[in-house]
């Protein structure tokens, strides 16, 4: 199981730039929809690529679903080569998104993301509308069910 | 500047949404965002709890 309270904290301790997408973000606008994950859209420019990987470390992140033995060494270079990363952690799964279809990359994220407040700490969170935005755009069958609750939660809230 | 305008319903969307559980939205909409999450990893560990149980019992079957 995630947790999601030490995840964000681990981050928050570290300053790492992110905005809380998909599942977890879902949750914080009032969804009621399980999920299993974590997933983040990281800022990608050196410093902040170091802080995320100094903050993950001590968690042993790894390929999530990967065989064991694989020779993935978690570095600033190792995320510097990829973009999306799929870990699994001491303390659950986390996704790490450079980007993601229908909002683009932190930066291109940032002015619409709202901040929270939990478990102590501060966050950015895609606001309700990007999520929406970002759900219509991936267009797998389980977002579109996962559209029609943000849809449904939009119409509770107005 | 204005909104940019809102895309047609998309009716596979649309079915969707009529099963969703509006009470749990409106009962989730009641809390804060904490409390939202607490609810999820409590809600998490219960269905792990079952799938554990789950596999037990069926390893148990003759």
């Amino acid at each position: 199981m995630t947790d999601f309270d030490e995840l964000l904290a681990t981050l928050a301790e570290r300053q790492v730039a992110f905005i809380l997408v998909g599942g977890a973000a879902a949750i914080a606008h009032g969804s009621a929809r399980l999920t299993q994950d974590l997933d983040i859209v990281y800022q990608r420019n050196p410093t902040n690529v170091g802080r995320l990987v100094e903050a993950l470390a001590p968690h042993k992140p790894y390929l999530r679903g990967a065989p064991p033995g694989l020779p993935f060494v978690w570095t600033s270079a190792t995320l510097a080569r990829g973009l999306n990363f799929t870990l699994t952690t001491s303390l659950g799964d986390i996704d790490l998104l450079g980007e993601i279809p229908g909002g683009g990359a932190y930066e291109d994220l940032l002015p619409g993301a709202i901040q929270l407040k939990v478990f102590q700490t501060h966050c950015l969170c895609l606001s309700l509308p990007q999520l929406i935005r970002a759900k219509r755009a991936a267009g797998r069958p389980k977002d579109l069910e996962a559209l029609a609750e943000l849809e449904a939660i939009e119409e509770e809230g107005s | 500047m204005h909104d940019a305008p809102q895309p047609e319903p998309d009716p596979v969307v649309e079915a969707y949404k009529k099963d969703i559980d509006r009470t749990l939205i409106r009962e989730n909409l009641k809390l804060t965002v904490e409390e939202r999450f607490r609810k999820a990893m409590a809600l998490a560990r219960f269905a792990k709890e079952l799938q554990r149980a789950g596999r037990a019992a069926r390893s148990q079957r003759p």
